[in-house]
């Protein structure tokens, strides 16, 4: 026996020695002590961190600083530029020593599927649900205070308070649109609304692409209008001929919504003015009218010979649009009204009322009514009835109670004293507010409360439905509004002396560039690597003259495939350009920041406080822009986050503050050459393109974060880390798509469980 | 479309109509009558706050800019040509200097970082009316104070029909981070109903007044007012009694959600009491002496001045005592071309003490005080009992940082203006660090409230009526 015990023994000894696992003492602690200790130890401190530990016991207590450390360590922002590095071998050693450790560290603690707060129903989702659920364009909620945002989105249950003044204002919409819905009032008298085009606008414009002028064709007009109640309403187009000889007779066509509503002529050259008035049956809610002459009629008359440069007068054009109604309104004749008293028991009894609110409430609770509820809403119907109001001013009653119910506002999911799965009706309302920002249909509804919806078939054929639906353009306007910041494009103020050429017309031309390449890659399940590279977008005119694109007419978007290196991807719309700028001038710092932050998921810290933020602003008259923050970046203290920023937004600076290509910033020539504190290094733009297209893994994993954050309703916190980990990891595997995102999302531990509490004492009301 | 520029005195008058009420009054003009002349009528409270600091040399009024440390002293104030400076900030408020007192020393500590790092716009704004250091959050658990708008509110809210006004003229809908972690909230609200309910500004002027005066179609008829009520007081049970259930059944941070709704609910109740008890006293309506507006307008000073209407307004007819308004976000990068700036305004503060930037923000500075004296010239010419509407009214005006460049929170620039019985006309300085909470404190004293404290108050402000 020894001598084999002695065999083996020694057999074994050479591969002990050599694969002798590494320990923090031996792995960790020599790289930290030699190359990091200088600044981060006890008494420095510098960034607020002391490295210095005399065990891994002590350096693991809180292991959050090792993944900041194992990052920066990694991407080589660590240790400064100028001071000595570790050896290859050295870095491999620690690192992945770390990752393991965290990794055993992450996966000993228990799942959390982390708190969400009870989410109140926000701007957005109000008006939505309203929309789906009762058939209403009620628009109530642009009156309410805005919704806060924490996380980067506006729906996260903490954040999302409820003022008095906003309870004041649920309670004045529930009003206004259970009034809307049931009509208890007289019919309405037909009223007579003129819409008045501007004709100064109308007469900038010259040619049908003029880039700068009015954001139609020549003599066109838009306006929207709000019709009160579904009901037929005159629509009345009228146009003027200015023109001395009145030839060529031009058509002008009338559209409502886009729907062509006719085309007639303009021939009545006594008094100038032409008229048309078309009868149509119109939904509540805003529309929209337009108006427009053929894309080859071009007025060529002459400019205004006194005034040099100046526009011609247009000679015809659309003057205004009247509306006429509603005619013969029939308040029983409205959709949503007919949708609501639906019920099969005899109409205007009791049996029916109590019908019409089990299914309402079942629909605007987002799960089935207790039949105690349903006897409570029953009572002010049986009050209404009891003061000698009709039927209909009883369920007027009852839907504006259900509309000002906590079950209404707030998405509310019952506590638990341990972990729980989702029921399958809470699983519905999570995903459809997820993706749809609205309530779940019936479809949806019933697969819940028959439970079929745990079955994963069911699930995914749910999400495929889902985000095939219209609906789920809520995700480009919620979701990526915000993960884009494209909403701050809005307010975006570019300076009209400097970039005269930034108009209303544009900006609508860049949002909707943006909006619709996001719901592309929605509905037809692109990869999520689009937004990094696709050779594709959506241009009209405008936007395409721009872009110094040829071949594109007219003010309709239209998708367009793109053959030049610089314009790949999200990053080289006009709309991100323009809202990572400031108004007078770019930002290379604003623009870097923005791609660490949304694409890559890795936001620097902010500045800290005493140390006043990189000024960038005096900058352009004596020395290029570039010169000047290399100059700041000299201070190792900024360096080590602007080293990582400043490239960045520097490989951007040939696009202008509002996203054209440039190659002179005044008098300088633009070097957008650059190279990552990594080691990789870049020529221009498309150079870098090239970079971040490569580093689609980390894009992938920082917008698995992002979605994951709008999903849940909250920030997201370190025990999150394997789900999103697992979310990326099964989107690259499903050739990127952004479906499988979705999909992997709502099979995630922290969207389908809720984590355990303390239940609170109720409070009996008094 | 390039959007139209909105007549501010425009729209609904021409009707002939007197406006009705807000649905929620239905429900009579409970307390919506103007005050019989020369009757004794309550002190009110409106506070205008101005975003990013302020360029201080050219605020602080007195020949020796910078506080004298260690004890409090005072100068008068003049006109310009007297010998005391006003200074080009301070320069539209001439007309009104002896209806001011100027303060400096004053410091908000809770706004400095505290060892919260960076986010000294969101502090300053959070800390502006509570003497609170927010909590550092970029959303699950925010927590501040309440505000001392709120703490008179709450007191006096009952005599009124709103407790308080919040108004803004700046959309809080920006995305992204707000500022450098902490939750939009602290950045875009100044009042705070308790440690964890901000109050949100209303922007829109248009929706102002008719939560004042009502949109035009409530009933007329007594007694389908009497119905009205009857029916919302059963709809505000119904579902005070599904806010309680449902309570019970949820954890704490929902069930804080759930308080935030019942409170809401209390308010309006109380509301309808009061409506009810003086449903009889057959006041006539208070007929408002400005136009419904038709919305936001595009340019700053006009948008700033309706909303200073809708607070004159709101006062003048006895619809409450408190207002504050945010005449811009805490870190707001507005422009100004109309005034020749289109620069972004947060964007500039950074100045590095480069003389063009500073010019451009003293004007900035001095045309949000334009807007000021607009105010005190509304409040001034309004007639109100015994005396005029600015005698009754404390304005408070400043802004949570002084340096906007260096983010600094002592000294800050702070003004009170109209009533209060103090020594106006002056300058008053204080040793360094004196808490601005002191000075809030003295002004819920004249507003007949009386704390104890307030956030990191020390006591009550000295030397208000004499030096």
């Amino acid at each position: 026996m020894i001598p084999w015990l002695g065999v083996k023994w020694i057999a074994l000894l050479p591969a002990v020695l050599l694969a002798a696992p590494d320990t923090f003492e031996t792995a960790v602690a020599p790289v930290t002590t030699r190359y990091c200790g200088a600044c981060h130890n006890a008494k420095a401190r510098a960034g607020n961190l002391n490295l210095a530990f005399s065990s891994a016991r002590e350096a693991f207590v809180d292991p959050e600083i090792w993944e900041e450390v194992v990052a920066k360590l990694a991407n080589g922002q660590m240790p400064p530029k100028g001071l000595p590095r570790p050896t290859g071998a050295e870095l491999r050693a620690a690192t992945s020593y770390l990752t393991a450790e965290l990794t055993r560290l992450a996966r000993s603690r228990k799942p959390d599927p982390g708190r969400v707060t009870a989410r109140r129903l926000n701007r957005a989702e109000y008006d939505a649900t309203i929309r789906d659920v009762l058939g209403l364009e009620a628009d109530a909620a642009s009156g309410f205070p805005a919704d806060d945002a924490g996380y980067g989105f506006d729906n996260i249950g903490d954040v999302l308070s409820l003022s008095p003044l906003l309870m004041e204002k649920y309670l004045a919409a529930a009003d206004r649109i259970s009034r809307q819905l049931i009509w208890t009032g007289p019919a309405l008298r037909p009223t007579l609304h003129r819409i008045l085009s501007n004709r100064e606008e109308q007469a900038r414009r010259v040619q049908p692409d003029d880039p700068d002028g009015y954001p139609y064709p020549p003599g066109a007009f838009e306006a929207r209008h709000r019709f009160p109640v579904d009901a037929e309403y005159s629509l009345i187009i009228k146009v003027t001929d200015r023109r001395a000889d009145k030839t060529p007779i031009v058509p002008v066509s009338f559209f409502l919504d886009g729907e062509k509503l006719g085309t007639f002529n303009v021939q009545d050259g006594e008094y100038q003015q032409g008229e048309w008035e078309v009868r149509r049956f119109v939904a509540a809610g805003e529309h929209t009218l337009y108006g427009a002459f053929p894309d080859d009629y071009i007025q060529s008359g002459p400019r205004d010979p006194q005034i040099p440069g100046s526009p011609i007068e247009r000679r015809i054009f659309v003057d205004l649009f009247e509306v006429r109604g509603p005619n013969n309104h029939d308040p029983s004749r409205s959709s949503a009204y007919q949708r609501l008293m639906r019920c099969d028991s005899d109409p205007a009894t009791e049996d029916c009322a109590r019908k019409i609110a089990a299914r309402t409430g079942r629909a605007l609770y987002r799960r089935p009514l207790e039949a105690a509820e349903t006897d409570r809403l029953l009572n002010l119907y049986r009050l209404a009835r009891t003061q000698g109001d009709s039927f209909d001013h009883g369920v007027q009653l009852m839907v504006k109670a259900m509309l000002v119910s906590p079950q209404f506002l707030f998405r509310v999911e019952p506590a638990s004293r341990d972990n729980r799965s989702l029921t399958p009706v809470e699983l519905a309302s999570r995903l459809a507010y997820f993706l749809w920002g609205s309530a779940p249909d019936e479809p949806l509804l019933s697969a819940a409360e028959t439970g079929r919806l745990a079955e994963t078939a069911v699930l995914d054929a749910e999400i495929k439905r889902l985000l095939a639906d219209p609906r789920s353009g809520s995700l480009a306007g919620n979701f990526a509004g915000q993960w884009l910041q494209l909403r701050n494009l809005k307010t975006a103020q570019p300076d009209p002396a400097r970039f005269p050429a930034f108009n209303e017309g544009l900006r609508e031309a860049m949002m909707a560039e943006t909006r619709l390449f996001f719901e592309n890659v929605v509905r037809e399940d692109r990869p999520v690597t689009d937004f990094l590279d696709a050779n594709y977008t959506y241009l009209n005119a405008r936007l395409a003259r721009h872009y110094g694109v040829e071949g594109v007419s007219g003010r309709q978007m239209r998708r367009v495939e793109l053959n030049r290196p610089e314009r790949r991807g999200v990053l080289t719309h006009a709309s991100i350009l323009t809202i990572s700028s400031y108004p007078t001038r770019t930002s290379p710092v604003l623009r870097g920041l923005w791609v660490l932050d949304n694409f890559l998921g890795a936001p620097p810290p902010p500045p800290p406080g005493d140390v006043p933020p990189l000024d960038e602003q005096k900058i352009g008259l004596d020395a290029p822009l570039r010169k000047q923050l290399e100059q700041h970046r000299a201070n190792a203290a900024c360096a080590v986050c602007h080293d990582r920023i400043d490239p960045i937004g520097f490989a951007l600076e040939n696009y202008d503050p509002i996203g054209r290509w440039r190659s002179q910033d005044g008098k300088f020539p633009i070097d957008a050459a650059g190279n990552l504190p990594d080691g990789r290094s870049f020529q221009d733009a498309a150079g870098f393109m090239k970079i971040l297209a490569a580093d689609r893994d980390a894009f992938t994993r920082a917008l698995a974060g992002k979605l994951l954050t709008y999903a849940l309703g909250r920030g997201l916190e370190r025990y999150d880390r394997e789900a999103v980990d697992s979310i990326a990891e099964a989107t690259r595997r499903d050739g990127y798509r952004f479906g499988a995102m979705v999909r992997a999302i709502v099979q995630s531990m922290p969207f389908r469980m809720r984590r355990g509490e303390i239940i609170a004492k109720g409070q009996e009301r008094q | 479309m390039t959007p139209r520029k909105l007549n501010r005195r425009a729209v609904l008058r021409g009707v002939g109509t007197i406006i009705g009420l807000p649905f929620l009054d239905a429900m009579v003009p409970a307390f919506g009558s103007p005050a019989r002349e020369g009757s004794k009528q309550p002190l009110r409270l409106a506070v205008a706050y101005v975003p990013n600091g302020i360029i201080m040399d050219q605020w602080t009024p007195g020949e020796a800019p910078g506080a004298t440390p260690g004890e409090a002293n005072a100068e008068a104030i003049g006109e310009r040509g007297s010998a005391f400076r006003m200074p080009r900030i301070m320069e539209p408020l001439a007309p009104f200097h002896n209806d001011l007192v100027v303060f400096s020393g004053l410091t908000h500590n809770n706004g400095r970082a505290l060892k919260d790092g960076p986010g000294d716009h969101a502090r300053a704004a959070a800390s502006f009316l509570t003497g609170v250091h927010p909590r550092k959050t970029a959303g699950a658990d925010i927590q501040n104070g309440v505000s001392f708008d709120q703490v008179a509110a709450q007191a006096l809210g009952k005599q009124t029909r709103f407790a308080s006004l919040e108004l803004g003229c700046e959309q809080a809908g920006i995305v992204g981070n707000c500022d450098s972690g902490y939750s939009c909230a602290y950045s875009n609200s100044l009042a705070w109903r308790s440690e964890t309910t901000p109050l949100p500004p209303e922007v829109n002027p248009r929706l102002v007044f008719e939560r004042l005066f009502g949109t035009g179609d409530e009933p007329r008829d007594p007694a389908q007012r009497e119905k009205q009520r009857l029916y919302n007081r059963s709809v505000l049970d119904l579902v005070g009694q599904d806010a309680a259930r449902l309570a019970s059944r949820l954890g704490t941070s929902d069930k804080r959600k759930l308080d935030e709704y019942l409170t809401g609910i209390r308010e309006i109740e109380t509301r309808l009491d009061a409506a009810e008890k003086r449903a009889r006293d057959d006041k006539p309506d208070f007929v408002p002496s400005v136009d419904k507006p038709s919305g936001i307008p595009v340019e700053f000073q006009e948008h700033a001045r309706l909303m200073f209407d809708m607070q004159v307004l709101a006062f003048q007819a006895g619809l409450t005592r408190v207002a504050t308004l945010m005449l811009g976000r805490e870190g707001s990068n507005r422009t100004y071309p109309e005034i020749g700036v289109p620069d972004a305004h947060h964007g500039m503060t950074h100045h590095k003490g480069e003389p063009e930037k500073i010019e451009k923000i003293t004007k900035i500075n001095r045309y949000h005080v334009e807007q000021l004296a607009y105010f005190l010239d509304r409040l001034k010419s309004t007639r109100d009992g015994d005396g005029t509407l600015l005698e009754h009214t404390m304005v408070l005006y400043g802004s949570g940082l002084a340096d906007g460049n260096r983010h600094t929170h002592h000294d800050l620039p702070v003004a009170v203006a109209g009533g209060g019985a103090w020594k106006k006309g002056r300058h008053l300085r204080y040793p360094v660090e004196t808490p601005l909470t002191n000075l809030f404190l003295v002004m819920l004293d004249r507003m007949g409230v009386r704390p104890e404290t307030l956030g990191d108050s020390t006591g009550r402000l000295e030397h208000l009526t004499d030096l």
